[in-house]
């Protein structure tokens, strides 16, 4: 019962299965938006497909239960694997190696055999063979009267080569989970001349706390002569309690780390302008009283003259663009009956509007606000990912390119020890056709020697 | 249409120009293959290096005048240069293995493959070979050794996709063979042009292996980027995740091949199905599934 489970959950096959699972979901991830509201998602899909893709758990599949889970189990079965192989693997690396008589018994499908008849002495051939085989890193004897046994073994450290790089992924799985976890990733725009300390996780927009407060000072887009961008900067101030502790550049490419927390350029823009700009003039003293205050609809702003205070409304008409679509609505929520006057200034309409000795002029400054989008992550034990990396590669390239070849020679005496008989056998880890070649152009080399 | 002397300024030109040889070679590969003449065999690889040092000639010549006008990062981001690139390795490495091996026959596909980029480089009307200013997003030299090594894997899975081919004509072919006896033998001068079958496997394996090991330098390399300017080393995005796809339909050959003793026709499916990711990998994500990773907010320009 324990074995078969322990054949199972070690077993390639549970792996073909697990790799190819995460493959198809991953694959299904990249044709159905990820992480979107609902409201997005219900522009896409009917309300009924989008309660299958729900329940199928197919809208968030990277961050989803099923989909850590058979992480886990690729990890579980990854070790497993591992483990079981190892003992082998030690044997074969450390030995004790197994006899010649062994090998030939067990009729490995991968191995070769030659048999040689020869007039020469067994230490003269124990020579000349270790020659042929290489560097001879064991060598086992077990000699009796005419008998002698050689081992050699090429390459056999590197059998350890795939553990490690199982051992890789598997590090490199939990610092990935382990970021998971303890990590986040979010977003957030900001106003220039703002500050903020609210971002908003990408999988779910939900509002996280920072630690301390960002400020944007500036953004500014540089161009190549051609109008094509160069590069998106925005100078971003970091502020705790209140005290200013460094103001930096960002840019793609070039982000800010402050106490372990990452801030990327990722977007700007600006918000839809919704203040123009009226200028207020006191028509008794045109000189002593102007100012632009900068209005949207729908919201009371006090003119500072006789604390007189109005509001700018739209003005919708039926079928038709107004000519301006504001006009201007005073204290008591009546449009009075001031006089407008428009004149076409250059492109843009001027507006006044009087009301006793306040002139409202409408001014071609529109308030725009531009922000960044900034992505602000925390990324942590990714140094526990950058490692498991750098072993997976180099032992990748170990595995792949150094194979384990094991050659046992028998040197017997017949007839009464007037000849002796050479038998070799050879075993690679890998079945490649390079490895017999080379196998045979040794033994017709011997072969050309002893005779 | 650019003018011829921009196309001379810029290498492109030079480029069109290899396009010729290495289409030339594609040609001379494939009479050898119905001939079986060691002389016409030679003349093609002759031709194919040829194209190929005009390439390295273009390259240069256009990474000098990209950084005369004022561009950092060599010319190798946009479809054209990318098409052009992933030719130039599959020849390198394709020249590489015909060093080593005894893989005429392979030349056929490899050039087909080679100037099949070259022609898409040159006459596909979206890949224009205008130098553009490098966008933001790729000013960083994380970039060429990210492209580098994606497209040493990218060459060694066309090699291997060559080869699967191969594979699975000469052992479909000899069975045939053996039921209807030696007549056809002599017809069969093609067969006999091919490497033996088990060269073959093992090849397949080993290009993979190099593929491998570049893929996921590659890929580790992309991430490392990332993480230097996207917000984090793994976002999930489209090009991402099939990058990820092809790595594990790789992984899953050397498995399967190993520890399955998965016989070399199963293997040459699995190099042949492995190079179809590879291209849904390349270009497929970008034509089919365009920017849905998107997770600027409306009404702002996402300029990753
Ligand atoms: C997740 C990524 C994985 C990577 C990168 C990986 C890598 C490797 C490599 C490079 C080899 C050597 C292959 C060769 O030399 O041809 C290998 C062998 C092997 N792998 Fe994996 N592997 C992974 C997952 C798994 C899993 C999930 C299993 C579970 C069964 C597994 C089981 C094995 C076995 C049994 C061998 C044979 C080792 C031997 O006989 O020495 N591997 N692996």
């Amino acid at each position: 019962m324990l074995s078969k489970l322990n054949k199972f959950i070690s077993s390639v096959k549970l792996a073909v299965f697990l790799f190819i699972t995460i493959a198809v979901l991953a694959m299904i991830g990249t044709f159905i938006n990820q992480g979107d509201t609902i409201k997005q998602y219900k522009t896409i899909f009917s309300p009924a497909a989008y309660h299958v893709l729900y329940w199928l758990g197919f809208l968030n599949i990277y961050d989803s239960w099923y989909f850590i889970a058979l992480t886990l189990l690729l990890i579980v079965n990854l070790i497993a694997a591992s483990i079981n192989m190892f003992p082998r693997t030690i044997k074969a690396v450390f030995g004790p190696y197994p006899s010649f008589q062994e090998v030939s018994e067990k009729k490995n499908p991968k191995a070769v055999y030659e048999a040689i008849e020869t007039k020469k002495k067994p230490e003269e051939l124990k020579e000349v063979i270790g020659k042929k085989f290489g560097e001879p890193l064991y060598e086992k004897i077990s000699e009796n009267s005419d008998k002698a046994e050689l081992y050699y073994s090429r390459n056999s450290i590197f059998r350890f080569s795939p553990y490690i790089a199982h051992i890789s992924v598997i590090i490199i799985i939990i610092g990935v989970l382990l970021n998971f976890k303890y990590g986040f990733r979010s977003y957030t725009n900001i106003k220039v001349g703002k500050k903020t300390n609210v971002t908003y996780l990408l999988k779910n927009n939900k509002p996280i706390k920072l630690p301390f407060t960002i400020r944007l000072d500036r953004y500014r887009t540089t161009y190549y002569s051609d109008g094509i961008p160069k590069a998106y900067i925005s100078t971003i101030s970091i502020i705790e309690e209140h005290i200013r502790i460094l103001t930096k550049n960002i840019e793609v490419n070039h982000p800010l780390t402050y106490k372990g927390i990452t801030i990327y350029q990722a977007s700007y823009g600006h918000y839809k302008p919704d203040k123009y700009g009226i200028l207020i003039v006191n028509l008794r003293h045109i000189k002593s009283f102007k100012k632009i205050i900068y209005a949207s609809a729908g919201k009371y702003y006090n003119s500072k003259i006789n604390n007189i205070k109005f509001m700018l409304i739209r003005v919708v008409r039926k079928g038709k663009m107004p000519y301006f679509p504001y006009i201007i609505k005073l204290n008591n929520k009546k449009i009075l009956n001031f006089r407008v006057i428009r004149v076409k200034n250059n492109n843009f309409p001027l507006i006044i509007a009087r009301y006793k000795n306040i002139g409202f002029i409408m001014t071609p400054q529109l308030k725009t606000y531009y922000y960044s989008g900034v992505e602000i992550s925390k990324n942590t034990y990714v140094s526990v990912v950058w490692i498991g990396c750098i072993i997976l590669v180099i032992s990748l390239f170990f595995s792949f390119f150094f194979n384990h070849e094991e050659t046992w020679v028998s040197l017997s005496g017949i007839n009464d020890a007037k000849k002796t008989k050479i038998e070799i056998i050879s075993i690679p880890k890998k079945k490649f056709n390079s490895f017999y070649k080379k196998f045979d152009k040794k033994i017709s080399e011997l072969k050309k020697y002893l005779h | 249409m650019i003018s011829p002397n921009i196309s001379v300024l810029d290498g492109s030109l030079y480029f069109t120009v290899s396009l010729l040889f290495v289409f030339a070679s594609f040609i001379g590969y494939f009479i050898f293959l119905f001939t079986g003449s060691k002389m016409i065999s030679k003349i093609s690889f002759v031709i194919l290096i040829a194209g190929f040092i005009i390439q390295t000639a273009a390259f240069v010549i256009r990474w000098i005048y990209a950084y005369k006008i004022g561009i950092d990062t060599p010319p190798l981001v946009d479809l054209y240069d990318s098409m052009v690139f992933f030719a130039y390795v599959i020849e390198i490495g394709y020249i590489i293995l015909r060093i080593f091996y005894d893989f005429d026959a392979l030349g056929f596909i490899i050039t087909f493959i080679a100037s099949a980029a070259l022609a898409f480089a040159t006459f596909y009307p979206l890949a224009t070979s205008a130098i553009e200013p490098t966008i933001p997003a790729l000013q960083s030299y994380w970039l060429i050794y990210h492209i580098m090594t994606l497209f040493v894997a990218y060459g060694a899975f066309a090699a291997s996709f060559g080869l699967g081919i191969l594979y699975l004509i000469k052992t479909g072919k000899s069975k045939n063979k053996d039921i209807e006896n030696t007549k056809q033998k002599k017809q069969n001068r093609f067969l006999s042009l091919l490497p033996e079958s088990a060269v073959i496997e093992e090849s397949i394996y080993k290009v993979i292996s190099v593929g491998l090991v570049f893929l996921t330098a590659g890929i580790v390399i992309g991430a490392a980027w990332a993480d230097s300017a996207w917000g984090g080393y793994w976002s999930w995005d489209p090009k991402e995740t099939w990058s990820l796809i092809t790595w594990i339909a790789y992984i899953l050959f050397i498995h399967a091949r190993f520890t399955k003793g998965w016989g070399g026709k199963k293997m040459a499916w699995i190099a042949v199905i492995g190079f179809a990711v590879v291209i849904f990998c390349y270009l497929g994500v970008d034509l089919i599934i365009p920017g849905l990773h998107s997770y600027a907010t409306p009404s702002s320009t996402p300029i990753l």
